[in-house]
């Protein structure tokens, strides 16, 4: 596919020719840096390092009404799904890009998932070269790179003037065709420079963890006393399931609008021991202990069974965001060295 | 891929309309139930159906019932949360929300031919049912048909009716006990195990099939080893807190099965080395 180059401070010009989209970027938000709706290039952050939450939401909401039922209790759809322009969302990383190939197949399995698969459709992603990645990332442990293209349709790679975009899909090309008048050619040297980027690259991650073999580890040692250990500083906070680019868990339940009732959708975690509570009491995995584990084995046992691949794409969040420093990575180094 | 909505979404229920109610004890009724569209709702003894009252939410609940030539089905409910609570203040001729029907189902053609050990405790009984009635209602083509029942007490014994004719049926051995008795009851008086010693099995040729309260399983199990019976030819059915009943939503999940889809009838030799299965 084509290369081009786009200067940054044309970066605004770009995104505004991008008429035929709407627009998701990177916003700063009370303090946060998360993934909104645009309508002026200038809110974009292309802040990569500072994402505590993915693309995710754009794509699978926290929230989002599946169905609205009218008077005679008909299910219509919810107004402005039909006929949406397609999306593009601007400043992802290449773990996240993975992220959404982690959640592709649990929506399209046997009953496709309308909601999640029309938006994955319509939705191009451009994504970011992780020149600097995370103290905590460990992408190229699970099969990741942080120059990447999986998963993307576009990949601009920071030159330090410029951008060195790279069109990966149709889709892209489709992008790149809209911005046109903003981009041009790059120069040899421009495209040597690019290449010594993604080889330096991978090399940046500090963290790393021999996944080979953590699967049959985990199911032999699934009743080993170390686990109640590693859950030991856990406290059930859910916020591993909620920044995670891979979690799916979801709840369904209803709300009255004006005698109206609407079904949600709404992400649900895990890590609370609600997420498994019966009606009559019992609850098969009342702790914290069976929950941190479940999950552990969720991405590292079950995840590979289905899908061939780890549930995990190393973007390292929820070791960085969790309040009582459990870490994954050394959690999954305990398992491998049972 | 055409993915158009609302008609394509699995997350539409159908809608059907309550024919009839019976009190089965103090928290329970029974809902008979026919859809909208005059369609049979086309399941098998042990699916459930995700059930849902518009406004207060979804809640999954197995099918009591076998599939029965007028398209009724019917479903067993035990008030005990928003939903169940809510069915429970509908009357006749009030919409139910249907998804499904989904999962599994007993080993109705498996069991054919042979012998079958129903043990069923307390509302253990609504699922089990659907497949006893299955088998009583094409009861040649089975062998030797024994129904276990245990209830905590006279009072939480459910269909009455139904068991006063097993009762008196020739074609079944049925055996049941209470934990505790009331000054009334003259029968057993123990947990579900104390009536294994009355009953005589071909292991070889039996199918036994469990459904009860998590913590009898692990019982009815060392019973139904100390008989013989190979862990291939027993069939349980496991509760678990369902959301979406489309293998996404993840609450039903077990290491590598979700319930709603490779369950909630498993055969046990499938599950006994699933951690927190049982």
């Amino acid at each position: 596919m084509e290369h081009f180059l786009l200067e940054k401070n044309r970066l605004n010009e770009f995104l505004s020719a991008l008429r035929n989209y709407e627009v998701f970027a990177p916003v700063r938000k009370v303090g946060l840096t998360v993934f909104e709706l645009i309508t002026n290039p200038k809110e974009a952050m292309l802040d990569l390092k500072n994402q505590p939450q993915s693309p995710k939401r754009v794509i699978f909401p926290q929230s989002e009404i599946l169905l609205v039922f009218d008077k005679n209790n008909a299910a219509k759809e919810p107004k402005g799904r039909v006929g949406q322009k397609p999306q593009v969302v601007f400043g992802v990383r290449p773990c996240d890009a993975r992220g959404f190939h982690m959640l592709d197949p649990v929506f399209e399995r046997e009953y496709p998932d309308p909601y999640y698969l029309q938006k994955r459709q319509s939705t191009l992603l451009v994504g970011f070269h992780c020149s600097e990645p995370y103290p905590n990332c460990f992408c190229t442990s699970v099969g990741g790179n942080p120059s990447s293209p999986e998963g993307l349709d576009i990949l601009l790679t920071d030159l330090g003037e410029q951008y060195f975009l790279e069109v990966i899909t149709s889709k892209g090309e489709q992008v790149a065709k809209e911005g046109a008048a903003v981009l041009s050619s790059p120069t040899s040297q421009q495209q040597t420079e690019k290449e010594k980027l993604s080889g330096m690259a991978p090399q940046k991650i500090r963290r790393t963890i021999d996944t080979e073999g953590i699967a049959s580890k985990i199911e032999k040692h699934f009743d080993h006393s170390l686990w109640r250990e590693l859950s030991g500083k856990c406290i059930s906070c859910g916020i591993c399931t909620y920044t995670c680019p891979t979690c799916h868990c979801f709840d369904i339940q209803d709300e009255r609008v004006r005698g109206r009732a609407n079904r949600l959708r709404i992400w649900d975690s895990c890590m609370f021991p609600e997420y498994t509570l019966h009606a009559s009491g019992h609850n098969p995995r009342p702790t914290r202990t069976e929950r941190l584990k479940n999950r552990m084995y969720h991405k590292f046992k079950q995840n590979i069974d289905l899908y061939g691949v780890p549930g995990c794409v190393g973007c390292g969040r929820c070791i960085t965001l969790c309040p009582e420093n459990v870490d994954l990575v050394a959690n999954l180094k305990v398992i491998k060295n049972l | 891929m055409n993915h158009s909505m609302p008609d394509g979404s699995p997350y539409v229920p159908k809608w059907a309309e309550i024919s009839r109610i019976e009190k089965l004890t103090e928290s329970e009724k029974l809902f008979e139930l026919r859809l909208s569209n005059g369609q049979p709702l086309g399941h098998k003894p042990g699916q459930f159906v995700e059930v849902s009252v518009l406004g207060i939410g979804e809640a999954p609940i197995s099918i009591s019932s076998p599939p029965i030539n007028d398209n009724s089905f019917e479903l067993a409910v035990r008030k005990v949360g928003n939903v169940t609570n809510a069915m429970h203040n509908l009357g006749v001729g009030g919409k139910l929300g249907i998804r499904g029907p989904f999962g599994t189902n007993f080993p109705i053609d498996e069991a054919k031919g042979k012998d079958i050990l129903f043990v069923a405790g307390g509302i253990g009984l609504v699922p089990l049912r659907s497949f006893i009635k299955f088998v009583l209602e094409n009861r040649k083509d089975y062998g030797e048909v024994t129904v276990l029942f245990g209830a905590r007490n006279p009072s939480e014994q459910l269909f009455l009716s139904e068991l006063e004719q097993w009762r008196g049926r020739k074609d079944i051995s049925y055996l049941e006990t209470v934990d505790r008795a009331d000054e009334n009851w003259k029968g057993n008086v123990g947990v579900i195990t104390t009536l294994f010693p009355k009953v005589q099995v071909d292991p070889a040729k039996t199918i036994c099939v469990v459904v009860g309260p998590p913590v009898m399983y692990r019982f009815v199990i060392m019973e139904t080893k100390a008989k013989g019976i190979p862990d291939k030819q027993i069939f349980l059915s496991l509760e678990r807190r369902m959301k979406c009943g489309l293998g996404k939503c993840g609450h039903c999940q077990i290491n590598n099965i979700y319930v709603c889809q490779d369950g909630p009838v498993l055969r046990y030799s499938d599950i006994f080395a699933l951690e927190e299965a049982l």
